[in-house]
């Protein structure tokens, strides 16, 4: 946990091992001076020593508090030079913060995730989750969409949920290749291919913002209520307490609020797939 | 009056002398066309200026500093005395203890400079062209959240205490001065001078709607409202920086994992950009709507306490003389 006598001050963590997902995206695992715990979908904030500092949700399994891996997309300052790490350096984190998933309200219920892109970072420790209680699921149906078939990450996990019972996963791309066999198109169009009793489910949607909106649109159509619908939200999320308010968004803090909001709570905020 | 005491001009000057030794003390002293604070020492004690109205600093930069580096430089401050704080600035530290004390994540930096500093506010005997405290329901002098009330009359300094720690002070005062209890008729003619600027105030805000209507206002407000008022605007943020309620912060990173907190503005560019470039903010129409719907709609829904507190320094500062009462204004009617 972060130092509570401090709360912007990191705690150190050996970057043990890096692993490539995709051409732009890496998996880092570290390993924290002091034992970590979060739960699902609360997010970390993570630090390039004297760099700067970024929002990640952690993508491995919240029950392992030795280790804790995150999955990252070059996509900005800090990614770019996180991306160049190599195991054995220093990283700083703090946190966890926020709201992640309450998965006790899925007890009994299918679970629909739609998922795009690096969305799977979360998605993944969410389904780490769901695998130790899947005696309480009724079934995890997993859509999830990249851009190319080298962009689909975790694909030795995605082959181990594909023999899990209970598990089911639907992949598409934008743009396929000759090796090709699942779908294609947006993420959405899984949504049409999946037989769910609405009534028993709850969806949960974690990706980029297009895909988020489409999405929910796309479940609020199939007959989901809003309730139902748990989204995983992206924001500037920065000091992680609700005191910087670069992550609010209308009453919310981001940081402290969310970031795993039901659509209901979000319905009548302005703007916010922008 | 229990709590209400008195003491000579002299003899508090004199025990402002004997206090410097132990405290820090700051009071606002007057310029050619403004008052600001300084820090007190023993050849400026006698120029103090008491009941002026705001001090072009807001109170928040006592307690978050424009730059600051949270790992380093965290320890305990000197104790200090803040003397001559209007209401407007002391109503204005609700909202900050709301977010910085918020018992989940403590802010210890600010905590300590909280815990370390008395604060002696003022009672307006004048007003500025842009003060309209009253049209938000905050009265020109304070009774709660500073320790110590001061008003100044006829070669006495009165202090009215507020809370435990002001009531400590004046057993500590006693050892440098003589403090006699203030007299019914002294404190009768106190109010009085309050209740004449509470009432030039609001004469001079009848227009103005009060802060229960802005919330509601600044939510039906067409887009061209937001493209007439913003055209002005630069982007400077010294609406957010000189407001005593705007607290956001950018946290830069410095080597060996420290944490500089630098104040920041939601009308800077980029206020709101994530990796990728998304931004929701990047329109300055946009930015300028943001700083309104966040102290009018989205902050009143989540705090308890005011998010303006109608000091008017964001109409002084504005270098494209945008002034938000003239917007409330146009919308009221």
């Amino acid at each position: 946990m972060s130092d509570k006598t401090n709360i912007y001050k990191p705690i150190k963590a050996k970057l043990l091992k890096v692993i490539t997902e995709s051409p732009t995206i890496k998996t880092f695992i570290m390993e924290p001076a002091e034992d970590f715990s979060f739960k699902t979908g609360e997010f970390i904030e993570l630090t390039v020593d004297g760099i700067g500092e970024a929002p990640f949700t952690p993508s491995s399994s919240p029950l392992e508090t030795k280790q804790i891996e995150v999955t990252v997309m070059k996509t900005g300052y800090v990614t770019e030079y996180l991306h160049k790490m190599k195991p054995g350096e220093t990283l700083g984190i703090r946190g966890p913060f926020g709201r992640g998933y309450p998965i006790e309200n899925f007890y009994d219920k299918e679970v629909l995730i739609l998922g795009g892109g690096c969305g799977f970072a979360p998605i993944r420790s969410l389904l780490y989750s769901l695998a130790a209680i899947s005696d309480r699921l009724r079934k995890v149906t997993l859509c999830y969409g990249s851009k190319t078939p080298d962009e689909c990450i975790y694909k030795p996990y995605v082959d181990q949920l594909r023999n899990t019972p209970k598990f089911e996963v639907l992949r598409t791309v934008d743009v396929p290749d000759e090796t090709w066999t699942e779908s294609v198109g947006v993420a959405t169009v899984l949504l049409d291919k999946v037989k769910v009793d609405i009534e028993n489910s709850v969806a949960v949607c974690c990706g980029p913002p297009i895909m988020m909106k489409f999405g929910t649109i796309r479940l609020l159509e199939l007959g989901f209520k809003d309730e139902q619908i748990y989204l995983s939200m992206e924001k500037n999320m920065s000091c992680g307490h609700g005191k910087c308010g670069h992550c609010m968004m209308g009453k919310y803090f981001v940081c402290k609020d969310g970031p795993v909001f039901t659509y209901n709570e979000l319905k009548d905020t302005p703007s916010i797939w922008e | 009056m229990k709590n209400y005491y008195s003491l000579l001009n002299s003899d508090w000057n004199s025990a402002l002398d004997q206090l410097l030794a132990n405290y820090s003390i700051y009071a606002p002293f007057k310029n050619i066309d403004s008052s600001d604070y300084e820090l007190v020492n023993q050849e400026n004690i006698y120029e103090i200026s008491y009941n002026i109205p705001k001090p072009t600093t807001p109170l928040k930069t006592f307690f978050l500093p424009i730059k600051e580096n949270l790992i380093v430089t965290l320890k305990t401050i000197n104790k200090r005395i803040i003397i001559g704080t209007p209401n407007c600035d002391i109503q204005g530290l609700n909202i900050l203890d709301e977010i910085y004390l918020d018992k989940d994540y403590i802010d210890t930096a600010y905590k300590d400079k909280r815990d370390n500093t008395l604060l002696i506010a003022t009672s307006c005997y004048e007003t500025q062209e842009h003060c309209h405290c009253m049209a938000y329901d905050i009265r020109p002098f304070s009774k709660e959240i500073a320790d110590i009330s001061l008003s100044h009359l006829d070669g006495k300094i009165h202090l009215e205490v507020l809370s435990e720690k002001g009531e400590k002070f004046i057993i500590e005062l006693k050892n440098y001065a003589s403090i006699s209890n203030s007299s019914e008729l002294e404190i009768k003619n106190i109010e009085l001078k309050q209740s004449k600027i509470e009432n030039t105030i609001i004469a001079n805000n009848t227009e103005l709607p009060d802060y229960k209507k802005t919330g509601e206002i600044v939510q039906k407000a067409k887009e061209v409202i937001w493209s007439k008022y913003s055209s002005k605007c630069v982007s400077c943020g010294a609406c957010a920086s000189i407001c005593p309620t705007c607290t956001c912060f950018l946290l830069v990173d410095k080597p060996e994992f420290e944490k500089v907190r630098q104040l920041d503005a939601c009308q800077y560019p980029g206020f709101e950009r994530v990796a990728g470039d998304e931004d929701a903010l990047h329109e300055l129409s946009k930015r300028f709507r943001n700083r309104y719907f966040c102290k009018y709609v989205w902050k009143p829904q989540k705090f308890k306490s005011l998010v303006c507190t109608g000091c008017g320094r964001c109409i002084e500062a504005c270098i494209g003389k945008i002034n938000k009462n003239e917007l409330f204004k146009e919308l009221a009617n």
